[in-house]
């Protein structure tokens, strides 16, 4: 092992994110990611570090102005060194260059993404993200499900098109551990998994009358009223789908309110009336990561991320409708 | 202390009588919560006595029947001799449902932060400073800030009737004479606040976190140093010979919080430069302002800082006379 470059997890993530995104190391990645590294954007997934540095690259080449600000680094460790830190940003440019958003527009967009790295000595070794892709297409005028719609076709049709991220394509990696076992982890646990089996009622306990809820697509909202509407359309789309969680953690860290993320998953069928629309029967699989703030008045933000995008494509994929 | 038989903490009465006077509809609780001769400063003007305060919740419920008044934070202090003050942020929302002060009823809905420090003594509030993002509320409704100004001056009977903008000449002494308290965030965010004010804008670069988000006047959202820095120069451009004043300042670290900081600050002077208020006018303005802050392992991580537009252009314009 060679001598580390950074204190602690939360200034090797933030360090590691500026050198490569902002300081435009790219080639940084031949080192900081493992050669084979499995890389689960729910986007879709990818396999080794070269598919990350030329995603990295096109990206770029699209938003050359592109920053990426970390709000938070929420990670577990264990003793033997190895850590997953799950890294919240907010991501901003201006779309001057060609890419998956068609031609340079001159828009700007601000998204957030949310990304859980596994790290072992300064090297990412195992990957799950999921970027805000709904809101990201709308900023840069596309409507997502329309958008979802013109990828498939410029992928070359139904049968090349490449697939969002579904559990049979999953391999395994290195990180194996679920996370730890601090009791605002747990709660936060507690309540997505409430929500999620239709026991709404635990919004308004549980949250601050006055919580802020970020979700994908850009949605917002403000109080429990608003937190409840924006869960129920998500889960309404999907009401037989099965819910699970595959990792939490919770931190309580001096000088910061307590802290939780959760990575969650959904998955099976579009058969229900929500944010999707009209059901359709098609199979589904959501990667769903969320992030909280807990204060005196219960919890008082709520971040939860997934690709709208890659919804609307296994939702089309299934239907034919493009 | 009577108040706490039935609150839990500070805070608690805070939100409790805010919830209590505003959504369960208690107006008349103001008979009692509210001191008889209550000086209220915003940034429009002062009001005097808790019966100016129960007519204009009435006038207000009445348009925005809805209203929502969400509690984001309760920043206080209690000086030993000066008594309790909390600077409460609140995120204010309704729809524009009967007609009332901004017109015809427009379906409309607003939603913007006001900032509130009140002074309290037991169960009652006998001073205050309020300061609501008036801009934000004019904009979601569909109005232009400058031309609803100029129909507000008219409104009021032209610029000789029209109601005078808050000066410190105009000020009523409430009986809190307090400073806030000596905690080291409190005197963070001064700190922070004065260099900018002094056009030290690089000092976002160091002392904010690359991942700031600010909430400004306008109900506009800044995200990044640059974006921050970009509203701090925009204000102190407008206005950059005036003098600026700490009055109030808090640090508060715990509680399941992140420290955090709460100031209430001015500019007084001329409008003598090009900024968020265009053409330069010499005309004499004071900018009322409060600031919230919360700080971070990297630096302060979310800030709310809010004047209010309307009261500006009020000024502005009566001096220009363009009306």
């Amino acid at each position: 092992m060679t001598t580390p470059r950074y204190a602690d997890p939360e200034s090797y993530i933030l360090g590691i994110t500026k050198d490569i995104w902002e300081d435009r190391g790219i080639s940084l990645l031949e080192t900081a990611y493992a050669p084979d590294i499995v890389m689960r954007n729910a986007g879709g997934m990818k396999i080794g570090n070269t598919s990350v540095i030329d995603d990295t690259l096109a990206k770029m080449a699209a938003f050359p102005d592109i920053e990426i600000f970390g709000e938070d680094v929420i990670w577990s460790g264990d003793a033997a060194g190895r850590y997953l830190s799950s890294h919240r940003t907010i991501i901003t440019g201006t779309h001057t260059g060609h890419g998956v958003y068609g031609p340079p527009s001159g828009k700007r967009f601000t998204v957030r993404c949310i990304a859980d790295c596994s790290v072992l000595d300064e090297v990412i070794d195992d990957e799950w993200l999921a970027y805000d892709t709904g809101a990201q297409a709308r900023q840069l005028g596309h409507d997502p499900a329309d958008f979802a719609r013109a990828r498939i076709i410029a992928e070359g049709g139904p049968d090349m098109a490449s697939r969002p991220f579904t559990p049979d394509q999953d391999r395994p990696g290195p990180y194996l551990s679920r996370g730890n076992d601090n009791e605002w982890g747990a709660r936060l646990a507690d309540i997505v998994t409430r929500i999620m089996g239709k026991d709404v009622t635990v919004i308004r306990p549980e949250y601050d009358r006055a919580v802020r809820i970020e979700h994908a697509g850009g949605h917002g909202g403000w109080g429990t009223l608003q937190a409840e509407a924006i869960w129920m359309a998500l889960r309404s789309s999907f009401p037989s789908a099965q819910f699970q969680i595959h990792h939490v953690i919770g931190r309580s860290d001096p000088h910061q309110p307590h802290r939780a993320a959760v990575r969650w998953s959904l998955d099976g069928k579009h058969d229900g009336f929500g944010r999707f629309g009209a059901p359709t029967g098609a199979p589904v699989h959501i990667m769903g990561f969320t992030h909280a703030e807990f204060g005196p008045w219960g919890l008082r933000r709520e971040f939860t991320l997934f690709d709208e995008v890659a919804i609307w494509k296994q939702i089309h994929l299934h239907t034919g409708a493009f | 202390m009577t108040a706490y038989d039935r609150w839990k903490d500070f805070p608690d009465y805070i939100i409790g009588i805010t919830r209590e006077i505003w959504e369960d509809r208690g107006v008349e609780t103001l008979n009692r919560y509210y001191a008889p001769d209550i000086p209220v400063r915003s940034p429009l003007g002062v009001s005097r006595g808790n019966q100016a305060v129960i007519a204009a919740t009435m006038a207000t419920l009445h348009e925005f029947p809805d209203r929502e008044i969400l509690t984001e934070d309760v920043i206080w202090s209690n000086d030993p001799t000066a008594g309790h003050l909390s600077s409460h942020r609140l995120y204010s929302m309704g729809t524009h449902t009967n007609a009332g002060q901004f017109g015809p009823a427009t379906g409309r809905k607003w939603a913007v932060r006001v900032i509130a420090d009140c002074a309290a003594r037991g169960e009652e509030i006998y001073d205050e400073w309020l300061v609501r993002d008036y801009g934000g509320i004019v904009r979601q409704l569909g109005f232009e800030p400058v031309q609803y100004t100029r129909d507000l001056i008219a409104a009021e009977g032209g610029p000789d009737a029209a109601k005078r903008p808050f000066t410190p000449e105009a000020d009523i002494d409430g009986g809190y004479h307090g400073g806030g308290n000596a905690n080291e965030w409190g005197a963070r965010y001064a700190a922070d606040l004065t260099r900018l004010m002094e056009a030290d804008f690089n000092h976002v670069l160091t002392s904010y976190d690359r991942a700031v988000v600010g909430q400004y006047p306008g109900a506009y959202q800044a995200v990044g140093r640059q974006q921050v820095a970009d509203f701090w120069l925009a204000l102190r451009s407008s206005f950059p010979s005036a003098s600026f004043t700490i009055h109030h300042q808090i640090g508060m670290d715990g509680g399941m919080m992140s420290p955090r900081a709460a100031i209430r600050w001015s500019l007084d002077g001329t409008h003598d430069g090009w900024g968020a208020f265009g053409r330069p006018t010499g005309a004499r303005v004071h900018v009322m302002g409060m600031a919230h802050a919360e700080y971070g392992p990297w630096g302060l991580r979310r800030e709310t800082a809010l004047y209010d537009e309307i009261a500006i252009w009020k000024q502005i314009l009566l001096h220009t006379g363009d009306l």
